[in-house]
């Protein structure tokens, strides 16, 4: 069975932000302004949280750390949601259906990772970019919650593709816009489950961990890190 | 002296049944020349089907040229119809109408029948070429249709799941919605 996660290794990543702007062009992410923004109305599916490293005093850091959606094995959303709007399927993703979702934000509420952001206004984007949003991922309306999808679009894309070539999906045919991005590569996706996949060797390692991990969510997000301490693996 | 109450009463009902019938028959005059004349779907010419399916034998992929290939079906541009319509083939005026556009050069904007809501992934091809999903499945009889149909065609997500748990295949949300 596949099971798609998403490996970030910190000690390669800059904190660019290249994924979050490619999240944002990918997925038809409006922008914000400036009043909005203040209240916390910006949307991004992606975000670069700081985490502070170090003693003050003696060598304090600020780590960037770059948060998605952790397509929870046991997502705390999808129990919440009266409407089924927020479902996992099986393969691991844990989906939005605008369609269905009323907007309670019971949801945004249980995420502990808080990565779901509620549509506070119709979005809107300056003219020449109306002209140029993506067809593949849905516009969508005011008064519903979205989250990062792992851009499962492109999935449906790739696996349509690969049906017709009558094969069976390949390591990387289907990659998220953030993973493709990276210029540091940094983001590694794939089958967790398959045991020959670069995601699923790096999962195994000994830098490897998940963000909140005592909460009992499984996140399928896991991230590389050799620590404050430096160890040298 | 009569009271203007007395004359007045009969006119009254009697214009008021008079405003009944002319009413009744204009909106039925109304429904029955509005439903023959003007489609609700407005297209360049009301096009026959049959004409072109059962009667002529051409496969669908004539004009709906992408099905096969890509995950839309596609709308014939006007080098489609001109490769036979450039001079009139019958006597139909809806043809003539078509020669006349095609000669003026302008492009054929036709409108879909069929409505699906843009936040659903479909692939044509793999429904045709993979799962062998017959055209009429979805598309009911419009190749039997001798002009456009009245209102578009709104397909619905119970037909998709129907369909797709009886072949066993995917129903998780995120095969379709995007």
């Amino acid at each position: 069975m596949t099971r798609w996660g998403m490996v970030i290794d910190l000690d390669r990543c800059t904190a660019c932000q290249a994924c979050v702007v490619a999240c944002q062009v990918e997925n038809n992410i409006p922008p914000v302004d400036q009043a909005d923004s203040e209240r916390g109305r910006g949307i991004s599916w992606i975000r670069l949280a700081p985490f502070r490293e170090g003693e003050h005093g003696t060598r304090p850091s600020l780590r960037l750390v770059p948060i998605p959606c952790m397509h929870c094995e046991r997502p705390p959303c999808v129990k919440v949601c009266p409407a089924t709007a927020t479902v996992i399927g099986h393969e691991g993703l844990v989906g939005q259906i605008y369609a269905r979702c009323i907007g309670c934000r019971y949801c945004t509420t249980a995420c502990p990772y808080t990565v779901r952001q509620f549509n506070w206004k119709k979005p809107e984007w300056p003219q020449p970019m109306q002209d140029g949003l993506s067809p593949d991922v849905s516009v969508r309306p005011r008064g519903v919650v979205e989250k990062c999808s792992f851009c499962h679009h492109r999935l449906q894309r790739a696996r349509d593709q690969a049906r017709m070539e009558d094969r069976t999906l390949r390591d990387g045919d289907y990659l998220p816009a953030c993973v493709e991005s990276c210029p540091a590569e940094a983001m590694f996706f794939g089958d967790l489950d398959d045991p020959r996949s670069v995601v699923a060797r790096l999962a195994a390692g000994p830098r490897a961990f998940r963000l909140l991990e005592e909460l009992g969510t499984k996140p399928k997000v896991i991230y590389l890190s050799k620590g404050e301490s430096g160890g040298d693996v | 002296m009569t009271s203007p109450d007395r004359d007045g009463a009969p006119d009254r009902r009697l214009a008021i049944a008079a405003f009944a019938v002319m009413f009744c028959a204009a909106a039925a005059i109304g429904f029955v020349t509005g439903g023959l004349r003007s489609p609700s779907v407005d297209q360049p010419i009301a096009f026959n089907h049959r004409k072109h399916v059962v009667e002529n034998q051409l496969g669908c992929s004539t004009c709906h040229q992408f099905y096969e290939t890509e995950t839309f079906s596609g709308l014939p541009a006007a080098d489609v119809c001109s490769t036979c319509h450039s001079e009139p083939q019958g006597k139909s005026s809806e043809e003539a109408k078509l020669v006349r556009l095609l000669k003026e050069g302008r492009p054929l904007v036709w409108n879909s029948l069929f409505r699906q809501p843009s936040h659903i992934f479909y692939s044509h091809r793999r429904h045709v070429m993979k799962a062998h999903i017959r055209c009429e499945t979805c598309h009911g009889s419009i190749a039997l249709t001798t002009s456009p149909p009245r209102s578009v065609k709104r397909l619905k997500m119970a037909d998709c799941i129907a369909c797709h748990e009886q072949r066993n295949v995917s129903v998780d949300c995120t095969t379709c919605h995007r």
